[in-house]
C-alpha cells in the first residue's frame, strides 16, 4: 500500500530531506553516483518514513519512532578499537569515513569513497524496493566503507573485522565483500557506539562464488540513544556456504534487515539471531530468504530475551521459487519475555510456489520454564541465580553451534557482561 | 507433493469444471435500480419496512464508507471492482411472506432441492407432523410441550437465504418452544427491535473495515439467533445462501447470541450459479457468547468458483468475529473452503471474558484460478485465556492459498495460551501455498506456539504404511486424510460428510 503523500512531513523527515541540498556538495560520487542519489532521496520524499501500514514495517512505525535524527557531527570521529577476537585484521570506518586498514594476504581493502568517485559503484547503489527506507537513505548519503575482495582459494586463519564506530552524531557507510570461489573466512562486522545520539545507517552486500565458506557475526553494541539501520545482503553461488549470526546488545530504534537470496544449486544459509532487549530499546530482525534454484537449504533460528520495557520484532520470510524444487528450509523463532512490559512481535511467513519442498517454521513465545525454576532452586540455587542461568543457557544454546573456540568464549562473554547489566 | 494420480483425480472432482451447482433459476424477481447511493438505502430499508433507527443506522454507515478505501494488503488480484455496477436488492417476487411452504415459489423449493436442501421432506422426516401439516414459518401452534425427538440430533432448522432475502425458516414454533429466536434479520428488527439494538454492530462496528461497512450499510437479510439463559439449543440451526441474480451483490448479516450457559451449534452453506461475470458476497457475521456460553459455528463455502480459465466466480469478502464477552465462554469457527473466485475471510474471536475460548478449524482447498486469503485472529484479553487454530491448506491448479493469522495478548492478558499450527499442500507446480502469521506478546505470562509446515508426504510415514502392505496409492490417500482429519472431526456429522465429499479425498481404508 503506498502512503499518501498528502500527509504531513515528520520532523524526522524533514530533517532527513533538507540536511541533503546541505550535504551532497561533500557526498564523493561522478554523474551516475550523483543520480544515484538524487533517485533514492527522490523515493523517500515520495515514500516518506514507513508506518505500521507498510506490511514490511508492520511492527516497526519509523513515522512515529523516529522523532528526531542526529545531526552530522565533524567531529564525532574515533580511533579503532581492540578487535573482538585478539589477532584480527581490522578494517575501520568511524564517522562515516575510512581510518585504517589491517594487511593480510589473499585480502584487498579499497576506500568505497573511491569507488564512488570514479563511478564503478554507482549501479550498487539502487534500492530494492520502494519500502527499502535503508537503501534509500544510504544511497542519499552514503560517504565511505572499505571494499573487500578474498581472492580465490584464500583460507583465511584468523578473522577480519569490520568495525563501523558511530559515537555520536551521523553517518552512512557500506561494505561490499566480494568473496572469489573456494575461499574461506570468518568475518565480523561490529556496529559499535557510544553514549551520544547517534543515528547510522549500514549496508553490507557480499557475495559469495561458488564453493566459497563464509562465517558472518554482526555484533552490535550500542548505547540507548542510538538509532541504527542496518542491511545486509547477500548473494550464493553453487554449494556456497553462510552462516550469519546477528548479535543485538543494545540501541534505541534498531533495524537490522538480512535478505539473502541463494542463486546456486547446492547452497546453504544458515542463520542464527540473538536478540538481547533491555530498557526502551525497539529492536527489530527482519530477513528474507529466497530460494530460486534446486536443492537448495536454510535454517534460520532466532532467540530473544526481552525485558524492561523493550520491544522485539521478528520477521522472517522464506521464498521459494517455482522452479526451487527440493528446497528445505527451516524457521525458528523463540523468544523469552522476562517483564510485564517486555513485548515481542513475530512474523514468520512463508511463500511458496514449488510443491516438491520441506518447509516449516514455528515461533514461541513464553516466560521462563516454572518447572526449570522450581528445579534449580531445589537444589539451593537463589532465584536470581537460577533465572540467569536458564536464560544463558537458552542463548548460549545458539552460540556453541559456532564451532570456534575463541569466538564462543567472546560472545559468551558479551551475554555475561549484558545479563550483569539486566539481570 | 509430487502429484499422485488419486489425490489429482479427487481434487480434480471439486475442479472449478466440475461445479454442480452452477444452474440458474429462472424465477421473478423484484430488483432495486443499480448502483448505490442513500436513495438505495432508504429503498432496502423501507421494502424490509423497518424502523427510523435501523435506516439512520443505515445511513451513518454509508457515509462512513464513502470516506474508506479497499483493503489492499492481502495476497489476492483481481480488477477493480465498481461498486456502482452491482444490484443491491435482488428477492424473489412473492414477497407477500410465505405462510407456509406451499406459498413459496416452486422454483424456488426445486432449486433448494437441487442443492439438496430438501426444506419439506426434513420436516416431515423429522417426524413432529405429518405430511401434508406442514407450517414451516412456524404460525400453527403444536400442541403439547416439545417432543422428544426435538432433542434428538440429526435433525437441522434451515434458514434459506435466496439473493437479498430469506425465504423460508424451518422449525420456528418448535425452536420457540425452547425460548430460542431463530429467524431472519429483517424480522428480528421488526420482533425483537431491543435486542437487535443491543447488539448489532456490537462486535464488528460500522466503522470496521471497507466491507464491513458496505454490508452495515446495504445488508439485505441474514439469520438472527438468540437462545436464552441455560438453553441448549434442541437442534443444528442451518442457513443456506444462495447467490442467483445477475450483477447482484450478496450481502447478508448474521447476528447470533447466546446468553449465559446457553450452547448453539449453526451451520453455514453457500452456493451460487455459474456465471462469467464476478459476484460480490459481503457479509458480517457477529457472534457474542455470554458467561459459560458456547457457540460453535460451521461453514462450507462453495460459492461458485469460476471457470477454468479464471473467468466469473465469487469474490467473498466477509468480515466473521465472535465476542467471548463473558467468563467461561466459548466460540469455535470451523471452515471448509472450497470455493469462490476470492476469498478474503478471517473469522476471528476476542478473548474478552476471563477463561474464554477460542478456536479456529480450517480446510482451505483451492483449484484452477482460485485465491484464497483466509485465517484467524485471537485477541486474547481476559485472563487465562486460551485459543488453538489449526488450519489446513491445500493447493492445486493455478490457484493461491494463503493463511494470514494474529494472534496477540495484551497487557492484562495473563497466562494467555495459544496453539497455532498450519500446515500447506501443494499438489502441482503453477499453485502457490503461503503463510502469515503475525505473533504478538505484550505479556510475559503468555505462552504462543505456532507451526507450520509446507512438504510433500514424509518418506518415512509412507514407507511405514506400504510395508504393512497398503499400496502406494492407498497408502497416500490415507495419510493426505489424516492431514485434514483434524478439522473434519471438529464439524457437525451432517457437515462432516458433506465436506468429505467436497474436498473429495474419502476417508475410506483409513479403518485399521
Amino acid at each position: 500500500m503506498n502512503v499518501h503523500t498528502s500527509q504531513s512531513r515528520t520532523p524526522a523527515e524533514t530533517a532527513l530531506i533538507d540536511a541533503f541540498s546541505e550535504r551532497v556538495g561533500d557526498l564523493p560520487g561522478n554523474a551516475d553516483v550523483a543520480v544515484a542519489r538524487d533517485t533514492a532521496l527522490e523515493a523517500l520524499k515520495i515514500q516518506g518514513l514507513p508506518s505500521r501500514r507498510i506490511e514490511s514495517w508492520h511492527y516497526t512505525d519509523i513515522r512515529t519512532q523516529l522523532r528526531s535524527v542526529a545531526p552530522f557531527d565533524a567531529a564525532a570521529g574515533s580511533q579503532p578499537i581492540a578487535p573482538l577476537i585478539a589477532g584480527s585484521t581490522v578494517a575501520a570506518v568511524s564517522n562515516g569515513a575510512t581510518i585504517s586498514a589491517g594487511q593480510v594476504d589473499g585480502v584487498t581493502f579499497e576506500k568505497l569513497s573511491e569507488k564512488l568517485a570514479d563511478g564503478t559503484f554507482a549501479p550498487a547503489l539502487a534500492t530494492r524496493s520502494t519500502d527499502d527506507l535503508i537503501g534509500q537513505i544510504n544511497a542519499a548519503y552514503v560517504t565511505d566503507g572499505w571494499h573487500v575482495d578474498i581472492a580465490e582459494g584464500a583460507e583465511l586463519e584468523t578473522p577480519l573485522e569490520l568495525q563501523n564506530l558511530q559515537k555520536s552524531g551521523q553517518s552512512h557507510v557500506r561494505f561490499p565483500v566480494r568473496v572469489g570461489k573456494g575461499a574461506k573466512a570468518t568475518i565480523i562486522e561490529r556496529q559499535y557506539g557510544g553514549e551520544g545520539e547517534a543515528f547510522s545507517s549500514s549496508i553490507s552486500q557480499l557475495t559469495v562464488a561458488d564453493g566459497a565458506e563464509i562465517v558472518w557475526i554482526i555484533l552490535r553494541q550500542h548505547g540507548d540513544t542510538s538509532v541504527q539501520f542496518c542491511q545486509f545482503n547477500a548473494w550464493l553461488g553453487k554449494d556456497a556456504k553462510l552462516t550469519l549470526f546477528v548479535v543485538n546488545a543494545g540501541g534505541k530504534l534498531v533495524r537490522q534487515e538480512v535478505h539473502v537470496l541463494a542463486k546456486g544449486e547446492g547452497s546453504d544459509f544458515q542463520l542464527r539471531g540473538i536478540n538481547l532487549l533491555g530498557g526502551e530499546s525497539h529492536t527489530d530482525v527482519t530477513m528474507t530468504v529466497g530460494h530460486l534454484v534446486e536443492n537448495t537449504t536454510s535454517t534460520e533460528i532466532v532467540r530473544n530475551v526481552v525485558t524492561g520495557r523493550a520491544r522485539g520484532v521478528f520477521q522472517g520470510m522464506i521464498r521459494v521459487a517455482k522452479i526451487a524444487q527440493k528446497t528445505d528450509a527451516r524457521m525458528a523463532c523463540n523468544s523469552l519475555l522476562l517483564s510485564d512490559d517486555a513485548e515481542f512481535d513475530a512474523k514468520p511467513e512463508l511463500e511458496i510456489f514449488a510443491d516438491d519442498v520441506a518447509c516449516g517454521h514455528g515461533a514461541t513465545v513464553t516466560e521462563i520454564d516454572q518447572d526449570h525454576l522450581f528445579y534449580l532452586m531445589a537444589r539451593g540455587i537463589p532465584e536470581k541465580e537460577a533465572r540467569g542461568l536458564l536464560v544463558k543457557a537458552f542463548v548460549a544454546e545458539i552460540i556453541e553451534e559456532l564451532e570456534d573456540e575463541p569466538l564462543v568464549e567472546a560472545l559468551e562473554a558479551i551475554l555475561e557482561d549484558w545479563l550483569s547489566a539486566h539481570g | 507433493m509430487p502429484a499422485v494420480q488419486e489425490t489429482i483425480e479427487q481434487v480434480r472432482n471439486i475442479d472449478v469444471d466440475q461445479y454442480k451447482y452452477g444452474f440458474e433459476t429462472l424465477i421473478e424477481t423484484d430488483k432495486a435500480p443499480k448502483g448505490l447511493n442513500e436513495d438505495i438505502i432508504r429503498f432496502i430499508s423501507a421494502k424490509k419496512n423497518e424502523p427510523e433507527w435501523m435506516l439512520e443506522w443505515r445511513l451513518e454507515a454509508y457515509r462512513r464508507w464513502l470516506t474508506l478505501e479497499e483493503p489492499t494488503w492481502a495476497r489476492v488480484n483481481y480488477p477493480k471492482i465498481d461498486f456502482q455496477d452491482i444490484y443491491y436488492y435482488a428477492a424473489p417476487k412473492n414477497q407477500a411472506g410465505p405462510k407456509s411452504l406451499d406459498e413459496v415459489d416452486p422454483e424456488l423449493l426445486k432449486t433448494y432441492e437441487k442443492l439438496g436442501i430438501p426444506l419439506k421432506e426434513q420436516e416431515i422426516l423429522a417426524g413432529v407432523r405429518k405430511a401434508g401439516e406442514l407450517s414451516p414459518s412456524g404460525d400453527e401452534a403444536v400442541d403439547g410441550e416439545v417432543s422428544d425427538s426435538v432433542y434428538n440430533s440429526g435433525r437441522v432448522a434451515v434458514d434459506a437465504v435466496f439473493d437479498s432475502v430469506s425465504v423460508v425458516t424451518t422449525f420456528k414454533k418448535e425452536l420457540a418452544k425452547a425460548g430460542v429466536i431463530f429467524c431472519s434479520i429483517s424480522e428480528a428488527i421488526r420482533e425483537h427491535p431491543e435486542l437487535v439494538k443491543k447488539y448489532l454492530g456490537s462486535v464488528v462496528p460500522t466503522s470496521d473495515n471497507f466491507y464491513a461497512t458496505l454490508n452495515s450499510a446495504v445488508f439485505t437479510d441474514g439469520s438472527f439467533v438468540y437462545v436464552p439463559k441455560g438453553v441448549r439449543c434442541p437442534m443444528e440451526l442451518s442457513t443456506y445462501f444462495r447467490i442467483n441474480e445477475k450483477n447482484t451483490g450478496q450481502f447478508e448479516r448474521t447476528l447470533i447470541i447466546a446468553e449465559e450457559g446457553a450452547y448453539v451449534s449453526y451451520l453455514e452453506g453457500c452456493t451460487a450459479p455459474q456465471r462469467d461475470e464476478n459476484q460480490l458476497h459481503a457479509a458480517v457475521v457477529e457472534l457474542v457468547a455470554l458467561d459459560d456460553a458456547e457457540i460453535k459455528y460451521s461453514t462450507v463455502q462453495n460459492w461458485y468458483p469460476g471457470d477454468k480459465d479464471g473467468k466469473g466466480g465469487i469474490y467473498n469478502f466477509v468480515t466473521k468475529r465472535g465476542d467471548c464477552r463473558g467468563k467461561n465462554s466459548k466460540i469455535s469457527w470451523t471452515q471448509v473452503e472450497t470455493g469462490s473466485a476470492i476469498t478474503w475471510k478471517y473469522p476471528s474471536c476476542i478473548l474478552r471474558g476471563d477463561n474464554s475460548r477460542g478456536e479456529f478449524y480450517s480446510i482451505a482447498v483451492s483449484n484452477g484460478h482460485q485465491q484464497i486469503d483466509s485465517g484467524t485472529k485471537m485477541i486474547h484479553l481476559g485472563k487465562n485465556t486460551s485459543s488453538r487454530i489449526i488450519s489446513k491448506g491445500i493447493s492445486a491448479g493455478h490457484s493461491n492459498n494463503t493463511y494470514r493469522g494474529q494472534v496477540s495478548a495484551h497487557r492484562k492478558a495473563t497466562n494467555a495460551r495459544n496453539f497455532t499450527q498450519c500446515d500447506s499442500l501443494l499438489i502441482g507446480n503453477d499453485c502457490g501455498a503461503h503463510t502469515v502469521p503475525y505473533i504478538e506478546a505484550k505479556n510475559a505470562t503468555a505462552q504462543f506456539e505456532h507451526e507450520a509446515t509446507t512438504s510433500k508426504i514424509s518418506e518415512d510415514a509412507l514407507f511405514y504404511v506400504m510395508q504393512r502392505g497398503i499400496p502406494e496409492e492407498e497408502a497416500i490417500a490415507l495419510i493426505v486424510n489424516g492431514f485434514v482429519k483434524e478439522v473434519i472431526q471438529e464439524l457437525p456429522m451432517e457437515f462432516a460428510v458433506e465436506a468429505q465429499k467436497l474436498i473429495g479425498i474419502s476417508l475410506e481404508g483409513s479403518v485399521g
